[in-house]
């Protein structure tokens, strides 16, 4: 429900920008916040997060891309590299010192999907969109890191 | 065993949802079927995405009315601008007397004038958040009794027109006569550099000159009230009598 509300919100924000600037990805953001937290190669959690991102990436792309398979095939990438690179790391030695890391699955999450359409398509208008949406980012980026210490924190994992 | 089976799980869906995208990516662009789901799509989205249209068209418009009102607030002071330099050459060519239209009724209340300088400058009670500017004309009773000098947020120093420093050119408007009106320092307001035996009379109009900028020309000052110095170099010296009583009041005009 909450990544239907994230969806929902990234494209509401879209709506109002007029197509004008991208947005930051809010729904990838809470989708990979969600990874974060189940245990991966032991919870179906990861599996649904495929398909998660998947159907969020095709809606997407029926909505403001008009072909199917940029952000679907991106968001699907981005899973598939969290899922890799989390499962590298000790459950137990998740919690300590895994800020870079952090920070980089996130920011992969903002980075890949639009850099599809980018390199596919092309363009200089998509190259000043694609820099301009990094920058917005950037902040939900970092609150989104915010919120994942807040709950280790305050779940003591 | 069951983590490895999870894992193998997890690589299975992977890729299947990776080459399904890259399926979808390969074919979906010639594919018609798919303009119709995304006008569907787009349809459905339209009820939850109306609130944002809104909140669009609402910002929009009021960034227009924004720009439209900076646009047309500038072109009110270019035309302004232009109007004052059409009115300057009808003047010129007609060589009639014309006043600002742009002089206010706006009252300040003289807050200081100090003994030592009581014939020099006021303080007033109005600054630059009341848009008063330095060079700007100071009336009392309808008549020029000197110019902002220096200008503060809340106050503004004004200097008399009988400040010994204060020169500014001025005409007779019976005769056209050019000369420059100047302060004595001691109450006296004089018009000096006027060619001799030019019929010049007292109780002729003396107003400002279309000389200069930095005050509109056609504002009253006084009357001539009768010759000062006859100078030996052919020009007359006269003594002016302001219209204005600068030797006492409470309020001015700006």
């Amino acid at each position: 429900m909450t990544l239907i509300i994230l969806w929902l919100i990234q494209d509401l924000l879209t709506v109002f920008t007029g197509g004008t600037m991208q947005v930051p990805g809010l729904f990838m953001l809470g989708l990979v916040f969600r990874l974060l937290f189940c245990e991966i190669g032991n919870d179906d959690e990861s599996v649904w997060a495929v398909w998660l991102a998947f159907a969020g990436g095709l809606l997407w792309d029926l909505r403001w891309i008009g072909i199917p398979g940029f952000f679907t095939l991106g968001y699907v990438i981005v899973v598939l590299i969290v899922i890799q690179v989390w499962g590298i790391i000790p459950p137990h030695g998740r919690a300590s010192g895994t800020g870079l890391i952090v920070f980089l699955l996130l920011e992969c999450s903002q980075l890949i999907p639009p850099l599809l359409p980018l390199l596919i398509l092309g363009g200089s208008t998509g190259g000043s969109y694609f820099v301009w949406q990094q920058t917005y980012s950037l902040p939900a980026i970092l609150f989104t890191m915010y919120l994942y210490f807040k709950k280790v924190k305050d779940t003591n994992l | 065993m069951n983590n490895r089976r999870t894992a193998a799980r997890e690589f299975v869906h992977g890729m299947t949802a990776l080459i399904l995208a890259m399926f979808l990516l390969g074919v979906s662009s010639g594919l018609g079927v798919i303009k119709n789901i995304v006008d569907i799509w787009g349809a459905l989205l339209s009820v939850p995405e109306y609130p944002a249209v809104v909140m669009r068209e609402f910002y929009q418009s009021w960034r227009s009315w924004s720009h439209d009102k900076s646009f047309l607030s500038s072109e009110v002071k270019r035309l302004r601008s232009e109007n004052a330099e059409l009115r300057l050459e009808l003047a010129k060519v007609s060589g009639s007397k014309i006043y600002s239209e742009d002089r206010s009724q706006k009252t300040a209340r003289v807050t200081l004038r100090a003994p030592m300088s009581w014939w020099s400058e006021i303080r007033i009670d109005r600054g630059s958040q009341d848009n008063i500017a330095q060079g700007q004309a100071v009336f009392s009773s309808g008549y020029l009794i000197g110019r902002v000098s220096t200008v503060s947020r809340m106050s503004s120093w004004a200097e008399l027109i009988t400040s010994s420093s204060f020169m500014i050119p001025a005409v007779i408007d019976q005769t056209r006569e050019l000369g420059v009106i100047a302060g004595d320092g001691n109450g006296s307001v004089l018009l000096k550099y006027i060619p001799a035996g030019r019929g010049v009379r007292s109780g002729m109009k003396v107003s400002t000159a279309m000389i200069g900028d930095q005050l509109p020309p056609g504002l009253p000052i006084g009357k001539i009230a009768g010759e000062f110095i006859a100078g030996t170099d052919g020009y007359m010296t006269y003594r002016i009598e302001p219209g204005a009583d600068i030797s006492s009041f409470y309020t001015v005009e700006y």
